[in-house]
């Protein structure tokens, strides 16, 4: 095999003969201009999958339209609107089921695919495709926030001053960040064709349990009980008290309601940062794979 | 002539599989090089080191004169992947903008379709496209940036052959304007008429290294074609000859090939011996040969 062998032109060269141009300094404003194309190119392909504006924006507000809107005039002992609890509720799922779709199994298909290997050969940042997701889950949660707000003014009669309402489009929407890492650690500690079956079976027992389909009053005591352990149950705790006063929370979720939300926000933030170090561990040894 | 890729005695294991055994390579500025090899030699492995898509076991991967997956590599590196992956609902369009906008200096949209085949097919998702045409997005992903050094893995594998004359008309272009380009093929009459430079790659070494025309040379040089009745004992024993392929063992004349080391003398001796002979034919060794006698006789 050596005589085979020519000598390669292999003269090691030192740095100093290499035509290294500075490094590219990053400003603002190309950051900028990545992250909107990737946020543009997000939306607009996931307005192109039916199973998505189907499954993940139309659902929701189907649901609320067929069962929740029918409460109309009914009300909670303080005099809640039981039509706009229903509304906040289904749209909590909503955003719920958008953030384990689009970050969990959108991400894992990606990762399977290899898109995300892909993009590592170009100077795209990652936190771009994360960035990118949370502005997508966004954007979509506005629209399902438009739609449930939509059919509960027009169909369920419920009227809530302006400001309740803009307070609380923004609690709602914060779900779709807070619950991004729960998404994420999906996408990375499941084997991609297992995430959506892993998300189809974690979100219907979450959005039961957590009391977004009927109040929790009206389950089963074991799915009460297990209500407080869910990060969820604590995102409704903090949605449903921006629109009730306490005695009609009480009644509405048959678990005592103090004046405090502080513990419930803090149940929101801790599963964001745990499930973050989750997703974080399972990027690391994904990478660590494919690198290996 | 600088360097812009160099490879000091890397090796690569995966689990009890080694598929780089200290491999040393360096790549010049502006040129073509073509990394061949058989399924499993490493040059998938040898390309995914030079983009820094992993990581070497032991030895030393450097693009312009720094850590492949270094950011500022990055923006002067295009990359063509077997299978890249694009999400299937995005279209052509999306996909090269976005990938364009992260590179320093991208080229226009219509100009990165029409460079890289795909005219009329902005608007195509993805899932729309046939195996060649995901190939030439991958083509438009390497060239958006107007990168300095295109690494490209087995590129024209989905292409027809009108696509494949476009796209080495390109490659030649690109590298006429001093871009520097490796790509790995197991296409072999590719490599020989396109590379400057051919690398044969097996079992992670590197086993001949050289122009397309020496790495020829390196097996028997040449071949003559002719008809004759001469026996293949007598053709072996001419001098030059090393080799003799006979289409058959019927007797009478049959056409017969010499894998000869020098030309002229076997030629003469072939005249001098005074025996009938028919289409006479002198030409190079094709890549081909070149390359399974290579690996056949590591082996």
């Amino acid at each position: 095999m050596s005589t085979l062998m020519t000598t390669p032109p292999t003269t090691p060269p030192t740095t100093s003969d290499l035509d290294v141009s500075p490094v590219i300094r990053r400003r603002p404003r190309d950051a900028i201009r990545v992250l909107s194309a990737q946020v543009a190119a997000e939306v607009r392909t996931n307005l192109r999958v039916p199973e998505f504006l189907v499954g993940a924006v139309s659902v929701p507000v189907l649901l609320y339209a067929m069962f929740g809107s029918a409460q109309a005039g009914e009300a909670l002992p303080a005099g809640t609107s039981v039509a706009a609890m229903m509304a906040v509720s289904f749209a909590a799922y909503g955003i719920v089921s958008l953030a384990i779709f689009t970050f969990g199994v959108d991400i894992a298909r990606e990762r399977g695919q290899g898109w995300l290997r892909t993009r590592r050969v170009t100077p795209l940042p990652t936190w771009v495709y994360f960035a990118g997701k949370i502005a997508m889950a966004l954007a979509y949660s506005v629209v399902i926030l438009a739609g449930i707000t939509v059919v509960a003014v027009t169909l369920g009669d419920v009227r809530l001053p302006m400001e309740t309402w803009i307070r609380l489009w923004a609690v709602l929407a914060s779900g779709a960040i807070v619950f991004s890492t729960f998404g994420f650690a999906i996408a990375w500690l499941a084997r991609p064709r297992a995430a959506s079956t892993i998300g189809n079976l974690l979100f219907l027992p979450l959005s039961f349990a957590s009391g977004f389909f009927f109040p929790l009053s009206e389950l089963p005591p074991v799915l009460a009980e297990a209500a407080p352990w869910l990060p969820t149950y604590h995102y409704g705790r903090v949605v449903w008290a921006q629109l009730a006063p306490p005695v009609d929370v009480t009644a509405w979720t048959g678990a005592e309601a103090t004046g405090s939300l502080w513990p419930h926000v803090a149940w929101m933030l801790g599963s964001f940062v745990v499930f973050g170090i989750l997703a974080a561990v399972g990027w690391r040894r994904d990478r660590e794979a494919t690198l290996g | 002539m600088p360097a812009t890729v160099t490879l000091t005695d890397v090796v690569k294991d995966y689990a009890d599989v080694r598929a780089l055994d200290h491999l040393d390579l360096s790549i010049e500025t502006g040129r073509i090089t073509a990394v061949l090899g058989p399924n499993g030699a490493g040059k998938t492995t040898a390309v995914d080191l030079m983009l820094g898509l992993r990581r070497p076991t032991s030895g030393r991967v450097q693009v312009l004169g720094r850590a492949a997956d270094d950011r500022a590599v990055r923006s002067r590196v295009g990359a063509m992947l077997q299978d890249p992956g694009f999400p299937e609902a995005t279209t052509v369009a999306e996909v090269l903008h976005l990938v364009g906008v992260a590179y320093p200096d991208p080229m226009p949209l219509h100009e990165v379709l029409e460079q890289a085949d795909l005219a009329g097919l902005g608007g195509r998702r993805i899932a729309e496209l046939s195996g060649g045409q995901r190939q030439r997005v991958a083509f438009g992903m390497a060239l958006v940036g107007r990168p300095d050094v295109l690494f490209l893995d087995e590129p024209t594998v989905a292409l027809d052959v009108d696509a494949r004359r476009r796209f080495w008309t390109r490659i030649q272009g690109l590298a006429a304007d001093g871009k520097t380009i490796v790509f790995t093929t197991h296409h072999l009459a590719e490599a020989d008429e396109v590379a400057d430079r051919v690398v044969v790659i097996h079992r992670g070494r590197v086993l001949a290294d050289g122009s397309p025309s020496a790495v020829k040379a390196l097996v028997a040089g040449r071949t003559i074609g002719l008809t004759s009745t001469l026996s293949v004992q007598r053709l072996a024993a001419l001098p030059g000859v090393e080799h003799v392929d006979e289409s058959t063992t019927e007797p009478g004349p049959r056409p017969v090939t010499l894998h000869v080391s020098d030309v002229d003398a076997a030629v003469h001796a072939l005249v001098s011996a005074d025996v009938p002979l028919h289409d006479l034919t002198v030409r190079d060794a094709a890549l081909e040969d070149a390359f399974v006698h290579l690996v056949a006789s590591a082996t």
